[in-house]
C-alpha cells in the first residue's frame, strides 16, 4: 500500500509537469488555432540553460534567466510558425513547429552535449508521511501547476489580453477588422506559454534529468493531456495531465517501466477518438 | 470634405481581378449603399478600404489622409469601422467581451502593458461607450453575459454592429446586413441604422444583396458589375431604371413602390 501511495505521489508531481505544458499548448491554441509541437523542447531548453547558468550563478537567478531566455526564444518560434504577416495556415504553422522541435533537437545537443542534467532541488529535506517519501520539489510542482491554472483561465476569462488571445482564434477575420494584430497576438501567447513551459522544465529537471532528446516525450505527455480536455480547456489539460502522470507511474510501479510514453499516445489516440466521434454525432 | 474616397481602386488575387478600378466617395453623414450580383467584388473592395488586402493600384483616403495598404487597425484608428458578411462574432467569449473588444483592438499593439494601459486609463469613456451602445441596442445588454455562440442570427448582427460601435467610428462598412435574416429583423435593424445615422452622424456604407433595402436606406448607391462601377446616383433614380429593375429588384415592369 507505501508503494501504492509512493507512486501516486510521484505520478502528481510528473503530472504537474505534463499539466503544465499541456496547458501552455492550450493557450497557444486558444490564441492562435495551433497546436505547438515544439512545446516541450522550451522545458527542455530552460532546464538545460538552468543548468548551465548555475555552474556560474546562483541557481535561483539562473533559472529566472533561463526563463526569460526561452520565453524570448519562444517568440521567435511564433514568428517563424506564424509567418511575418501572420497569415500561415494553421496546418502549415503545426508542421512547421513539428520541423523546428526536430531541428532544435539537433541544436540542444551541439549545445549542450548528450549528458542529461539535474541540479540542487529547492530542498534537500524530505518529508517521510506513514512512510510515503514527499520531496518538497514535488510539491512545489503541484502548487505552480494549480497556481498557473487558475491564472491561466482567469487570464483568458476575465482580462481584456486574454480575451482578445481568445478572440483571434475565434475569428481571425474579426479579430482583425478590430485592429488586433493577428502576428502581435500570436506572439504574446507564445511568450507567455514558452515562458509557463519553461518554469515547467526548470522545476522538473531536479526530480528527473532532462536531455537534449527529451522535448518530444514531454510535448506527448503534454498533449494528451491537452486533449483530455479538447485543447480548449485549461481546467481539464490540469487534471488531464495529474491523472496522466498518477496512471504512467502505476504502469511503471507495477507493469513495466518501459511503458509509460506508450501509455500517454495510446490515452491521447483513444481521447481523440472519443472526442472526434462525439463531435461527429452533433 | 469627404469622409471616404476611393480613387480608381484595383484589387487582384493573382491573375483574377476582383475589383477594377472603382472610384467611389462617402461624404460625412452620409448613406451609401453598394449593390451588385455576387462576385461583382464588393467584399473585395470593402476589404481594400479597410486594410485587409493591399490595392494593386489606386488610392484609398479617409478624410483625405491616404490610407491606402495601411493596417486594419490604423484604418480603425481613423474611423472606419468593418460589420464582416457572415457577422464573426467571437463564438466562445460572451456577449459584453465582443463589444469592449471593439474598443480595445482600437488601441492593441505589440506594447502589450502600454495598449492595455492606455484602454484601461480610458475605461470610463469605454464604459459610456458601452452604455451608449446598449442604450441603441436594449437586447445586448440583456445578453451581455451569454457566450456569443448561443445567440441568434440577428442577435449575431447585432453584436457585430455593437461591436463595430465601440471604436466610435464615423464610417460603418456593412458587409451584407441581411444575408439569412427574418424580413422583420432585418427591418429593425435598418430601422436602427437610420437612427444611428440620424442621431449620432455615423456614416453607412452597405453592401447588400438585397436592392430594395440598399435603396430605402441609402441616399445614394453605386452599382457594382465584374469589378467596375457600371451605374451611380440617388437611390431613387436608380431604382426607377428599368435595367437596375430587372436585374436587382425582381422585375421589369410596374411603377417603383
Amino acid at each position: 500500500m507505501t508503494t501504492f501511495f509512493q507512486l501516486i505521489v510521484v505520478g502528481i508531481s510528473t503530472g504537474s509537469v505534463f499539466a503544465i505544458v499541456g496547458m501552455s499548448l492550450v493557450l497557444v491554441y486558444r490564441a492562435t488555432g495551433i497546436v505547438n509541437f515544439a512545446q516541450g523542447v522550451f522545458a527542455v531548453l530552460a532546464g538545460l540553460l538552468t543548468y548551465s547558468l548555475g555552474k556560474h550563478l546562483p541557481l535561483p537567478l539562473a533559472a529566472v534567466l533561463a526563463t526569460l531566455v526561452t520565453a524570448f526564444v519562444a517568440t521567435l518560434v511564433a514568428l517563424v510558425a506564424v509567418g511575418i504577416r501572420g497569415r500561415t495556415t494553421h496546418l502549415a504553422s503545426l508542421i512547421i513547429t513539428v520541423g523546428i522541435a526536430i531541428f532544435a533537437e539537433a541544436v540542444l545537443l551541439a549545445a549542450f552535449g548528450e549528458v542529461p542534467r539535474s541540479y540542487a532541488a529547492v530542498s534537500d529535506r524530505a518529508w517521510d508521511i506513514g512512510g510515503v517519501l514527499v520531496l518538497p520539489q514535488y510539491a512545489v510542482l503541484a502548487v505552480v501547476a494549480l497556481v498557473a491554472a487558475i491564472g491561466l483561465t482567469l487570464f483568458l476569462r476575465h482580462t481584456i489580453v486574454g480575451q482578445a488571445l481568445v478572440a483571434s482564434a475565434d475569428s481571425p477575420r474579426a479579430a482583425e477588422l478590430i485592429g488586433l494584430n493577428l502576428r502581435s497576438v500570436a506572439l504574446i501567447a507564445f511568450a507567455v506559454a514558452g515562458a509557463l513551459t519553461a518554469i515547467g522544465g526548470v522545476l522538473l529537471a531536479p526530480a528527473m534529468p532532462v536531455a537534449y532528446s527529451s522535448g518530444l516525450s514531454i510535448t506527448i505527455n503534454g498533449f494528451a493531456a491537452a486533449v483530455f480536455g479538447g485543447l480548449a480547456s485549461i481546467r481539464l489539460a490540469l487534471l488531464g495531465g495529474y491523472a496522466l502522470g498518477v496512471v504512467e507511474q502505476l504502469v511503471v510501479g507495477y507493469i513495466d517501466p518501459q511503458y509509460n510514453l506508450i501509455i500517454a499516445l495510446v490515452v491521447m489516440l483513444v481521447l481523440i477518438g472519443w472526442r472526434s466521434r462525439g463531435e461527429l454525432a452533433v | 470634405m469627404t469622409l471616404l474616397d476611393l480613387d480608381h481602386v484595383v484589387v487582384r488575387y493573382g491573375q483574377a481581378v476582383a475589383v477594377d478600378g472603382v472610384s467611389l466617395s462617402v461624404g460625412e453623414g452620409e448613406r451609401v449603399a453598394l449593390i451588385g450580383p455576387n462576385g461583382a467584388g464588393k467584399t473585395s473592395l470593402l476589404n481594400a478600404v479597410c486594410g485587409v488586402v493591399r490595392p494593386a493600384s489606386g488610392r484609398v483616403r479617409i478624410e483625405g489622409r491616404d490610407l491606402t495598404g495601411a493596417t486594419p487597425a490604423a484604418v480603425v484608428r481613423r474611423g472606419v469601422s468593418q460589420v464582416p458578411e457572415g457577422r464573426h462574432v467571437f463564438a466562445t467569449l460572451p456577449v459584453e467581451a465582443n463589444l469592449l473588444l471593439g474598443a480595445y483592438g482600437r488601441v492593441f499593439s505589440l506594447e502589450i502593458v502600454s495598449s492595455t494601459l492606455r484602454y484601461v486609463r480610458s475605461r470610463r469613456e469605454v464604459r459610456e461607450r458601452l452604455d451608449r451602445v446598449y442604450e441603441l441596442l436594449p437586447k445586448l445588454h440583456e445578453l451581455r453575459a451569454r457566450p456569443a455562440a448561443h445567440t441568434s442570427g440577428g442577435e449575431q448582427q447585432m453584436v457585430a454592429i455593437g461591436r463595430a460601435l465601440m471604436a466610435d467610428p464615423r464610417l460603418l462598412a456593412i458587409d451584407e446586413l441581411s444575408l439569412g435574416l427574418a424580413p422583420l429583423l432585418v427591418q429593425q435593424l435598418a430601422e436602427f441604422l437610420l437612427r444611428l445615422n440620424d442621431e449620432q452622424g455615423v456614416a453607412i456604407l452597405l453592401v447588400d444583396q438585397s436592392a430594395a433595402l440598399a435603396f430605402s436606406l441609402c441616399e445614394r448607391a453605386y452599382v457594382l458589375e465584374t469589378g467596375r462601377v457600371v451605374l451611380e446616383g440617388p437611390s431613387g433614380d436608380l431604382a426607377r431604371r428599368t435595367e437596375v429593375r430587372s436585374a436587382y429588384l425582381g422585375g421589369p415592369s410596374g411603377a417603383p413602390s
